[in-house]
């Protein structure tokens, strides 16, 4: 399967300059500087490469809603990755910082931009130290700083990290958690591209999104448009993990069938047991039932199937779990991570984890499914931001495809108890 | 409809609002009220409650009302079926594990989360868990009380410390379900403008701590009245049950106040209670003068024996002595009827015009326009003039603080010392203590040579103020297009205020230039005072006593034009014994002007003192005779603010004796003149019949938010500056400062704010400091006129080097005494203790 970003992920020593330079590192930036920043846009507008922290929006027509001739303005990488069952940021920054250097510097170009912050969750602060360690030789070699290679082109680079909040990995959240305030999100309108980081016009990138951008620059936006499927063109890192042989980070060309993914790349089901679910991009997105396996890995495809290909993170559940369990361990993510500020998310995730503990407990009444799609109703939609939507989204489709898990429960339970 | 206009159908009503303006506000001006719990006009949206869905055609989703822009066209639906549903469910969150505390709970009557479960929530909840519980009853500051188990996390009060109080007060801690409402460290919350999220918080969580439990709302009857603490005016309500004051409110007056008040105006209300307070006239000892053997001690009297006694007194010494022995000493504090009834009775009743009420020289009127407290906002430049807002007039201070921050006003501050609005100031100029005049005429001389016209060369800088400094000033000024010019006319001291006149006159020579004024002196009705004629040199409405023509028109052939006594001038001539009666206003001269002692001699020495006021005070402990006065709580009437509005003063409580008015009305009969007022509004009526100025005025067009009354102009000054002469060897210039919450007799029974007391502390310059062996936090005594004020020194800069600055920190202090009697500039010196 045609590999991009993780080509030769596992070369020992690819975090140093020394290593990454040989394997053709850093030569898009001169072919990038002989360009006007605006093909640099159009090229990846072309490449069709959309946002792969989860919203999937198309990254070069996010650049272009920068807001014109307003400086300074920002490029913020988005390395909080906190999204349950994601781990490709990580391994990339692990294993090929410059990678994500190289992409953040080509961005900064197109987009005029001459100050980056990438930001880390907090958790991430041994990262951290090979992030800061690669930009300190990126900016020995003249990559960073002032007059890049001569263009006159200045691009200063800056970590930040986090401090633990699942909810800065949402962009605005982010830009406030940036700045010091509280990791709430803002209201939307004005979006970052018109004022972000410190009201300026602010450009919000995903860690693999960037890392992609020195490919289009060598490579071409045919070559990358080329891979994929009309909509969804590129490849993506996908995130196995749960009931499978060897879980790990894989890059699949969108397009794969999921059963490729779960059987082949990541060696099917161990134990003998069965596949009972799967999330596909991530806690927050709708789960699918076993027979559903055979749809395929893009955006639109899992759209239509009622889920969302989201940060490419493959959570696989065989026949041995309850999936009520595994709904309030989902549920009791959102109810600790929700920022608290509106009132449908801060309350809901908490009733909603109350009401399955109970129904775990034993102590559940029948209608307490009738409840919960109700409360879901109240929570879809409504509040500040789709977070609760996120919380949503595993008890809706459980309740939807595993209701007898849930029914099981109600089996024992005197009527009249409380 | 012009292309700053928007048209949109709400619920099938066609609206067309300015651009920008949210939909929830569009809704009001077609009656459709959308439930909302975060929002806050002043505050701004949030989003945080989602109580505001509603159902716009052509959108996906529900949006909130109050965070969605108008859009042409759009088309918005507040009653259909999904927006009931949602709205039940937003209710039934918040509800979730909110206590039932309505029972207890202070906010029940006036509870936005009740009004809302009636008309949007369901009968019943779901919920049938335990709820959360939380910390009760935790104190926050002396005054404010938080009940953590019933807050909804609106984030309208954190949202307040940080867009309106700018103080990083009350922010939210911790996050999600464990979120609350607190301070950093848990440090107190303790600046001036705290109380207001009393009044905005939409549940019982912020409350009051006064109040708590004291009455129910629907229990209280509500008088809408007037803040007397300071210049500003702010408008109240006073919530009172069974004649006794229970607590105060904001009164939004976007004129005024702009929905805030200050935690003075909030909790400084309990000297209205006081059991110092003056409840019956009564006869000091000095009664009929015939010897006995026993002492005569004082015994109340009834109003009417009382006022005629006065009248009889007053007119034998005029008879004998002539209508210059006789004088009186009125207040900034009265209200704008009682001023003007006494300005009548001595002036045309006694003769006299031995009338004042302040001991700062100033004249009434502007030679430009009188702005209101609302322009600030749009003015380009505000400049202060040796005034502190946020000690003198808090709620101009956040009006200040809203200007600079959103609408791209910048402050200027000319004052001789730090200020702690200089954070939010382009320019901060200080002139040396004493030097103000030479710094306001350095500043039209700098104006007027820009405009071409003859000016004194510009002098060595014995203002204080660099050369450079009075230039970036200058072009300031000069380039503001709109300026509005703030002046504090009592701490200016000797004729400095004239220079001002004249600086706002050259100001206003600039071509294109919008220029106001707005006189901030920090008292209440100091405006107002000016405009009744409580001056020796002139009748109401800033008619100079050189205008005799017009004077014997509008008051008669007998009216004295003869410019009389100014207060200080009338202690002076008691003390010596050449005046032999005074009538003494709602002020304290003991304690309140200069010259200490000696104002007691004086006092002392005339044959009769008459006090008319609120509380006991030392100067009533002189008078022969004690007049009730009203006061806050009680008094009707107007009074004039800063920024000459004129608003009803209306009474929320009762008394048993007659009004200030009505009392004056009395003397006046006494007197001779036989105009009988049944109400203040008859007083007021001819106020606005007499005073030029006030011709609009009455209690229609005073209504319940003020009218402004026109622009006085001002009558020529021909008086040039003198620098302030040298100190002797090493002596400081002494600058008193106000301080608001001063353990005065008003904050005295006010023990709710005594946390914010301070100390007497003296603020010296480095410089000085080196020279007298001071260092920072040693005990200093300040003495001069053989008085010593002992005080804490703090060595921070506050002035320039050669004063110190004094802040009146309380009556105790006696700081009023280090001035000389005759009011000039004091200096005073210091040596460690």
């Amino acid at each position: 399967m045609t590999q991009i970003l993780f080509k030769n992920i596992n070369m020992k020593d690819l975090h140093t300059m020394k290593v990454y330079e040989e394997q053709g590192g850093y030569r898009s930036l001169k072919k990038a500087f002989a360009q006007k920043p605006e093909e640099i846009v159009e090229a990846v507008k072309a490449s069709g490469l959309r946002g792969r922290g989860g919203a999937g929006f198309p990254a070069g027509l996010k650049w272009s809603f920068l807001a014109k001739d307003v400086f300074p303005r920002y490029l913020c990488c988005n390395a909080d990755e906190s999204e349950p069952g994601t781990c490709k940021d990580r391994e990339l920054m692990l294993k090929n910082p410059h990678m994500l250097i190289e992409g953040m510097i080509l961005c900064a170009y197109a987009c005029r931009i001459e100050t980056g912050y990438n930001y880390l969750r907090g958790e991430f602060h041994d990262l951290n130290v090979i992030m800061e360690k690669a930009m300190e030789d990126a900016y020995a070699k003249g990559y960073l700083g002032k007059n890049i290679l001569g263009s006159g082109f200045n691009f200063d680079l800056y970590t930040h990290l986090g401090a633990g909040a699942y909810i800065c990995g949402e962009e605005s959240a982010l830009l406030n958690s940036l700045e010091g305030e509280r990791g709430e999100p803002r209201m939307k309108p004005p979006f970052p591209a018109v004022e972000g980081l410190y009201a300026k016009p602010t450009v919000v990138n995903n860690v693999e999104t960037l890392c992609v951008v020195p490919y289009i620059v060598n490579e071409g936006a045919e070559k990358y448009a080329s891979l994929g499927t009309e909509k969804s063109k590129g490849t993506k890192l996908v995130s196995v993990s749960g009931h499978v042989k060897k879980p790990g980070n894989y890059e699949v060309v969108l397009g794969t069938p999921i059963r490729e993914i779960i059987y082949d790349l990541a060696g099917g089901i161990p134990n003998d047991n069965k596949l009972k679910a799967f999330i596909p991009g991530g806690s927050s997105v709708p789960m699918l039932p076993a027979d559903q396996v055979d749809v395929l890995y893009d955006y639109e495809s899992l759209a239509a199937a009622g889920t969302m290909l989201g940060s490419g993170a493959m959570i696989v559940i065989d026949d041995s779990v309850n999936i009520v369990e595994t709904t309030l361990r989902l549920i009791s993510f959102y109810m600790h991570e929700s920022c608290g500020k509106c009132t449908p998310c801060r309350e809901g995730t908490r009733w909603l984890y109350q009401i399955v503990e109970k129904i775990m407990q034993n102590k559940g009444q029948l209608d307490y499914i009738e409840k919960m799609e109700d409360i879901c109703d109240n929570m879809n939609m409504k509040a500040f931001c789709p977070l609760a939507d996120a919380c949503v989204s595993p008890v809706v489709s459980s309740i939807k495809y595993f209701r007898s898990d849930y029914e099981e429960y109600f089996k024992n339970v005197p009527v009249s108890s409380v | 409809m012009s292309d700053n206009e928007v048209t949109l159908t709400i619920d099938g009503k066609s609206v067309t609002v300015p651009k920008g303006t949210k939909v929830v506000d569009a809704a009001k001006q077609v009656d459709v009220a959308i439930p909302v719990f975060c929002y806050h006009e002043k505050i701004g949206p949030l989003g945080c409650c989602r109580m505001c869905l509603v159902e716009v055609e052509k959108m996906p989703k529900l949006m909130t009302a109050c965070t969605m822009d108008v859009m042409p066209d759009m088309v918005v639906k507040t009653t259909t079926e999904k927006v009931e549903k949602a709205q039940k469910g937003v209710l039934e969150f918040t509800l979730l594990n909110h206590p039932l505390d309505c029972p207890v709970c202070d906010k029940g009557g006036e509870c936005p989360l009740q009004d809302n479960t009636f008309k949007y929530g369901m009968p019943d909840t779901r919920m049938e868990f335990h709820r959360a519980n939380n910390a009760k009853a935790t104190p926050l500051s002396p005054v404010i009380t938080i009940d953590r188990e019933r807050c909804i996390a609106c984030q309208r009060c954190t949202a307040y410390s940080e867009r309106i109080e700018q103080d990083q007060g009350l922010v939210m801690l911790n996050r999600g379900f464990h979120n609350e409402v607190g301070t950093f460290n848990n440090e107190p919350y303790d600046n001036r403008f705290s109380g207001n999220v009393i009044d905005i918080c939409p549940v019982g969580a912020l409350t009051n701590t006064d109040f708590r439990f004291k009455a129910r709302t629907w229990d209280l009857t509500n008088a809408a009245t007037l803040c007397a603490h300071c210049g500003c005016n702010c408008n109240i309500t006073m919530g009172t049950r069974l004649n006794k004051l229970m607590r105060i409110e904001a009164r939004p007056n976007d004129a005024v106040d702009d929905g805030w008040i200050c935690d003075k105006g909030r909790w400084g209300h309990h000297f209205v209670h006081s059991e110092n307070k003056i409840l019956t006239a009564r006869e000091n000892s000095r009664g009929d003068g015939k010897p006995t053997s026993f002492p005569v001690l004082p015994h109340d009297c009834t109003i009417e024996v009382a006022a005629g006694k006065v009248a009889e007194a007053f007119k034998k010494i005029v008879e004998e002595h002539g209508p210059e022995s006789v004088g009186f000493i009125g207040s900034p504090y009265g209200t704008n009827e009682e001023n003007y009834l006494y300005q009548k009775l001595f002036r045309h009743c006694l003769g006299s015009n031995n009338i004042d009420h302040k001991t700062y020289q100033d004249a009434p009127g502007l030679p430009v326009s009188h702005y209101d407290v609302e322009q600030i906002e749009t003015s380009n430049v505000v400049l202060l003039i040796a005034s502190d807002p946020t000690e003198e007039l808090p709620i101009l201070d956040l009006r200040i603080k809203k200007a600079v921050t959103t609408c791209g006003t910048r402050l200027v501050s000319l004052n001789d010392q730090k200020i702690a609005l200089d954070r939010y100031s382009s320019q901060s100029v200080q002139y040396k203590v004493g030097c103000e005049a030479l710094a306001i005429d350095a500043l039209t001389n700098g104006l007027a040579r820009e405009l071409g016209e003859s000016a004194p060369a510009q002098g060595s800088d014995q203002s204080g103020v660099s050369a450079e400094d009075m230039k970036s000033l200058v072009e300031t000024v000069r380039t503001s297009m709109k300026i509005c010019v703030v002046y504090n006319p009592s701490a200016l001291s000797g004729e400095a205020v004239f220079g001002v006149k004249r600086l706002l006159k050259m100001i206003a020579k600039v071509p294109t230039m919008e220029c106001g004024a707005m006189p901030a002196a920090p008292m209440t009705n100091a405006v107002g005072a000016m405009d009744m004629g409580l001056l020796p040199d002139f009748y109401p409405g800033a008619v100079p006593m050189s205008e005799q023509e017009e004077i014997k028109k509008q008051w008669g052939e007998n009216a004295p034009t003869g410019t009389g006594l100014s207060a200080l001038e009338m202690i002076a001539r008691a003390g010596k014994g050449q005046l032999k009666a005074l009538l003494v206003h709602r002020s304290n001269p003991v304690m309140d002007f200069p010259g200490g002692s000696q104002v007691v001699e004086a006092l002392k020495k005339l044959d009769f003192l008459v006090v008319h006021d609120m509380l006991e005070t030392e100067t009533a402990k002189l008078a022969n005779l004690v007049l009730p006065s009203n006061g806050p709580g009680y008094d009707e009437g107007t009074t004039t603010n800063i920024g000459g509005r004129v608003q009803a003063r209306t009474k929320a409580l009762e008394t048993d004796h007659a009004p200030d008015w009505k009392i004056i009305n009395l003397m006046l009969n006494a007197l001779g003149d036989e105009t009988d007022y049944d109400k203040v509004a008859d007083v007021t009526e001819e106020i606005a019949f007499r005073v030029p100025g006030y011709q609009e005025i009455s209690k229609r067009s005073v209504g319940k938010t003020g009218c402004n009354r026109e622009s006085i102009a001002s009558a020529d000054e021909l008086v040039s500056a003198k620098p302030a002469g040298p100190g002797k060897n090493g002596s400081l210039r002494l600058r008193i400062a106000t301080f608001l919450f001063a353990h005065d007799k008003i904050l005295e029974a006010s023990s709710k704010l005594a946390h914010h007391f301070q100390p007497s502390t003296a603020y010296l310059h480095e410089k000085d400091a080196q020279r007298l062996g001071i260092e920072d936090g040693d005990t200093v005594l300040l003495s001069a006129e053989n008085v010593n004020l002992e005080a804490t020194a703090k060595v921070n800069n506050r002035c320039q080097s050669g004063g110190v600055v004094v802040p009146r920190v309380s009556d105790e202090q006696g700081v009023n005494g280090l001035i000389g009697v005759d009011g000039g500039m004091a200096w005073v010196e210091v040596r460690k203790v």
